[in-house]
């Protein structure tokens, strides 16, 4: 029977209606979980560079290393999150678990308006990649018509619930890690070794050191580089033994991308100037990556890797795209049957048995956000920032939920504990999640300062979503006549 | 030889003359049969969604095998399975049950006009952690 397996933590046996037992199979291992963790926070070099470039010149490899210190923190919180709560949800269940429904909702509705902007600026940023085989792709109006086709291409597929294979996904993030090592050694041995006075001016030369205000502006906006560590705790229920792999994966991710991030972008400033770097209409602010292959000092091995890196960069950022409308479909299927959000959007296909009107509705908003496109070539910088609002938001509620967790249930199994801890009231808390929860809030303070379009957007998308939830509340409460209306 | 024997069933014809085989089989070591059905979970949904119609599918083959069992005077147990895929969910189903036997009944099935074992007999005959028997009515 399958009351005789030993239940690990997480396991979750459903026994609904009859006598039958539904045993969830749980297949995936760490090089599974990495290349998605992977293929998500690693896609973001691809354009992230370019829009941090854009604001912090040649401070990017600082704004990338402040924000990389964040990154651990929200990783190593993250990692004991999902090796505790081992569902689909990432922050939005972590919330609901160390607060309530309410919280729950507003985090899973910043991490689904994270979802769409991934969905839309991944997309965005694959044309300019593949213009290397063909020019027009780079027109602004191309470029985000291009998108648009790709959203509509993943949403038409996702519907009909086409089969990914995860084999293929390992393969293509392996091959990607492999060029971006090569990437970053050939950039050292080439380009650096031979100057380095290059990199010191380029990043510190007059005009290319930016103000205090576009440095901090700059620290926020390279968040958007480590947003992505969301998806391996999206995926914590359908992995095997997830106390362990799930925090292995994490530290795994840790390791190389904070290791490729630093060689890629100290490489960018090395082969071209900030100001080239960041130009997203003359320099390589949408294709950065692209922009270091065409700066190798051999014709040869430009030759290599131009194309290289156009079809890796378009494969890993199509699996982006497609990874966002995934992760936005099962959390809206996860947050529908916590009702926090009306059934009607975790409505199943009959014969797809895919949840088609939230795949189609959020490919809809992720369409109408690339609209701008077509007039202005930097807007993706807004995505940009919308993206970092989003994910921000559900790192500070993720960080807060440990954290109150600790406080409110001291004794839950937690096979990945956080180590530096400070006692208070006989309470354990982690200086990396308190450290993580100041963080991230105040870095998400300082898009919505900073950044009109984020502010405006993101605020409109959360009352949104916290109108919706509370109507809904209502009608529930008056069409059940329940005793006590909750929120 | 094979005291513990596993059969995913699939609700095809070749179902029920499977779970016979397995039963003669097992009765001949004293074993044990198990019989899963697998419900895939696309990859859009999480894997503990809950898609009523599939899993009543999914009861109703157990159903019927359990039937047939009990023609045969066996002892079988029958479970649910919701994964992403037939072939991984079988061979980790057999590893964690510690299986001496996957015995499969297959149906003829074409693609593109020849004859195919589709995806998850492939798998489970190259990852099989225990002799596989398929069987063809």
């Amino acid at each position: 029977m399958t009351d005789n397996l030993p239940l690990r933590p997480g396991d979750k046996v459903f026994r609904p209606r009859r006598i039958k037992h539904i045993h969830l199979k749980r297949v995936l291992g760490v090089p599974a979980l990495f290349s998605a963790g992977y293929g998500d926070v690693g896609s973001s070099i691809y354009y992230a560079l370019g829009i941090v470039a854009l604001v912090a010149l040649g401070a990017t490899p600082i704004a990338l290393a402040a924000a990389g210190v964040i990154y651990i923190f929200n990783a190593l919180t993250y990692a004991e999150g999902g090796a505790m709560i081992p569902e689909a949800g990432g922050s939005a269940s972590f919330a609901r678990h160390g607060f309530n429904n309410f919280v729950g909702f507003i985090a899973g509705w910043a991490l689904m308006l994270s979802y769409i902007a991934t969905m839309a600026i991944s997309a965005y940023t694959i044309p300019p990649y593949l213009s290397y085989f063909w020019t027009a792709l780079d027109n602004p109006a191309v470029n985000t018509l291009v998108a648009m086709g790709i959203i509509g291409f993943l949403m038409t597929i996702n519907v009909l619930g086409v089969r990914e294979s995860t084999r293929i996904n390992i393969f293509f993030i392996m091959v990607d890690i492999a060029t971006q090592i090569t990437i970053v050694v050939l950039g050292i041995v080439l380009i650096l070794s031979v100057d380095p006075s290059i990199l010191i001016t380029n990043m510190f030369g007059a005009g290319n050191w930016p103000s205090t205000t576009n440095l901090i502006q700059g620290i926020a906006i390279a968040a958007l580089c480590f947003t992505g560590v969301e998806t391996v705790s999206q995926l914590a229920e359908e992995t095997k033994k997830p106390a362990e792999r799930i925090p292995q994966a994490y530290i795994l991710m840790i390791i190389v991308v904070l290791l490729l991030f630093a060689g890629i972008s100290i490489v960018a400033l090395s082969a071209m100037t900030p100001q080239v770097l960041g130009d997203p209409i003359n320099g390589w602010a949408r294709d950065p990556v692209a922009g270091i292959a065409a700066n190798l000092p051999s014709e040869t091995l430009q030759n290599i890797f131009k194309p290289l890196v156009a079809i890796l960069a378009a494969s890993i950022l199509f699996t982006a795209t497609n990874a966002g409308l995934l992760g936005i479909s099962r959390l809206t299927y996860n947050l529908s049957s916590h009702k926090q959000i009306p059934e009607v959007f975790g409505k199943i296909h009959p014969r797809f048995r895919t949840p088609y009107i939230a795949i189609t509705i959020f490919c809809g908003i992720a369409i109408f956000l690339l609209i701008p496109g077509f007039t202005n070539p930097d807007f993706f910088s807004d995505l940009g920032a919308l993206y970092v609002f989003g994910s921000l938001l559900c790192f500070a509620f993720a960080h807060a939920s440990i954290l109150r967790l600790r406080a409110t249930q001291p004794d839950l199994p937690r096979p990945f504990r956080l180590g530096w801890n400070i006692k208070v009231a006989n309470r354990q808390f982690p200086v990396t999640a308190i450290l993580g929860v100041l963080t991230t809030f105040g870095v998400w303070m300082v898009i919505v300062i900073k950044q009109p379009f984020s502010r405006w957007a993101g605020t409109a998308w959360m009352f949104g979503g916290i109108l919706v939830y509370m109507l809904f509340k209502l009608i529930t409460y008056y069409k059940n006549k329940s005793d006590k209306l909750k929120f | 030889m094979f005291k513990k024997i596993l059969v995913p069933v699939a609700g095809t014809d070749a179902d029920i003359e499977t779970i016979k085989l397995a039963c003669r089989l097992a009765k001949k070591d004293k074993g044990k049969v198990w019989a899963v059905s697998v419900v895939t979970i696309k990859r859009a949904l999480p894997l503990n969604a809950e898609i009523e119609s599939e899993i009543k599918k999914a009861e109703e083959i157990l159903d019927k095998v359990e039937d047939s069992a009990s023609e045969e005077d066996c002892e079988i147990e029958t479970d649910v399975l919701q994964a992403r895929e037939v072939g991984p969910a079988i061979v980790d189903e057999a590893v964690e049950r510690g299986m001496s036997l996957i015995l499969m009944g297959i149906a003829y099935k074409q693609r593109f006009g020849q004859f195919s074992l589709g995806e998850a007999v492939p798998y489970v005959l190259k990852n099989s952690p225990c002799p596989v028997i398929l069987f063809q009515q």
